[in-house]
């Protein structure tokens, strides 16, 4: 006897994710899906965000890694709000852990919750967290051909931002062609360039992303800024 | 990627699906769909199941996965192409005014239990 069941075989995490956007947008919270390789500059890039939003909106973050709270401690250091989540090997953050870290968090008093995944270009394509925006984050010495080997995280970002501009002079990294190459799988993606140890094109990202943040929180309880 | 992860929610997912229609046979066979873009290797998903399912209700049943390919439609040439892999121009007239339809899906299609 045939039973038809004609069911996503990972449906948990898709529902997991709902069920996270839902309170997210409940408690006017606007969600960030960061993510990058090993080393791109991701949490450099929330460091320097972080700074420019001082006073603008409140941030909080969610930090994901294999194991040790190295950027959490980076994160207490400027004063932010922070969970660190450590995965003990799973190379990707899921709905179900970005769910529980959440708990630790005082949502109805945040603005802008970052959630740093894992560095990864791979698995993490494959997981909604419950986010409202995904940025890549990809670092010059990394190489211009990244977006057409793994298309899938590209194509499924809002925003690259290409990291670490300030090395250019000494490599041979094409801007043209992976912000080319990122259009063609995500014609409506912003594509920003950074050095965040000189602060080029900072204030660029942060105030594109505060005004995401103010346009897309939709809840009763939000304060109105 | 993560296979051996897939393989557990789909044993899972046949043991609530048998509760749901409140069957007990001895599961036969299940059907896979596992499109060419998902980014899931087929033959991964089995060997791992092989390796979870003795001592499950799917022991000893027989996987079939189908690998759906994707449509890439090109609104420049008009062209409509079955693709293996995720593209970023039209293969015919490499025109990025394409969008892709299908081949992503991973699902649990059938279970065939013993009458």
């Amino acid at each position: 006897m045939k039973i038809v069941a004609a069911k996503k075989i990972l449906k948990v995490n898709d529902q997991l994710a709902a069920e996270n956007r839902s309170q997210l947008d409940a408690a006017g919270v606007f969600a960030v899906n960061v993510v990058g390789s090993p080393g791109a500059g991701k949490t450099t890039l929330l460091e320097a965000l972080f700074a420019q939003w001082k006073g603008r909106l409140r941030p909080a973050v969610i930090e994901g890694d294999i194991a040790g709270s190295i950027d959490a401690e980076r994160m207490e250091k400027i004063g932010v709000p922070v969970v660190q989540i450590n995965t003990d090997g799973a190379c990707h953050l899921d709905a179900n852990m970005v769910a529980a870290a959440g708990q630790e968090l005082d949502l109805p008093t945040i603005d802008l919750l970052a959630i740093e995944n894992v560095g990864n270009l791979v698995c993490t394509a494959g997981f909604d967290l419950g986010e409202h925006l995904r940025i890549v984050v990809l670092s010059t010495s990394e190489g211009d051909d990244k977006a057409v080997k793994y298309p899938a995280i590209f194509q499924g970002s809002h925003a690259l931002v290409i990291t670490k501009i300030d090395l250019l002079p000494h490599l041979n990294f094409d801007v043209a062609r992976i912000t080319a190459d990122m259009k063609r799988l995500a014609p409506e993606a912003a594509v920003f360039q950074v050095s965040a140890i000189r602060g080029d094109g900072i204030p660029e990202v942060a105030d594109w992303l505060a005004e995401r943040c103010r346009k897309e929180r939709r809840s009763e309880n939000a304060v109105p800024r | 990627m993560h296979e051996l992860s897939i393989a557990e929610a789909l044993i899972d997912q046949v043991g609530q699906e048998l509760d749901r229609v409140g069957q007990q046979g001895r599961v036969l066979r299940l059907e896979l769909s596992i499109g060419r873009l998902s980014g899931v290797h087929g033959e991964s998903v089995r060997f791992a199941f092989e390796l979870l399912a003795p001592g499950t209700r799917v022991e000893n049943a027989e996987i079939v996965i189908k690998e759906p390919k994707a449509v890439c439609h090109c609104h420049a040439c008009e062209a409509q192409l079955e693709i293996d892999d995720l593209v970023i121009q039209c293969p015919r007239c490499t025109s990025s005014d394409i969008s892709i339809e299908g081949g992503r899906e991973l699902m649990l299609q059938s279970i065939e239990i013993e009458d």
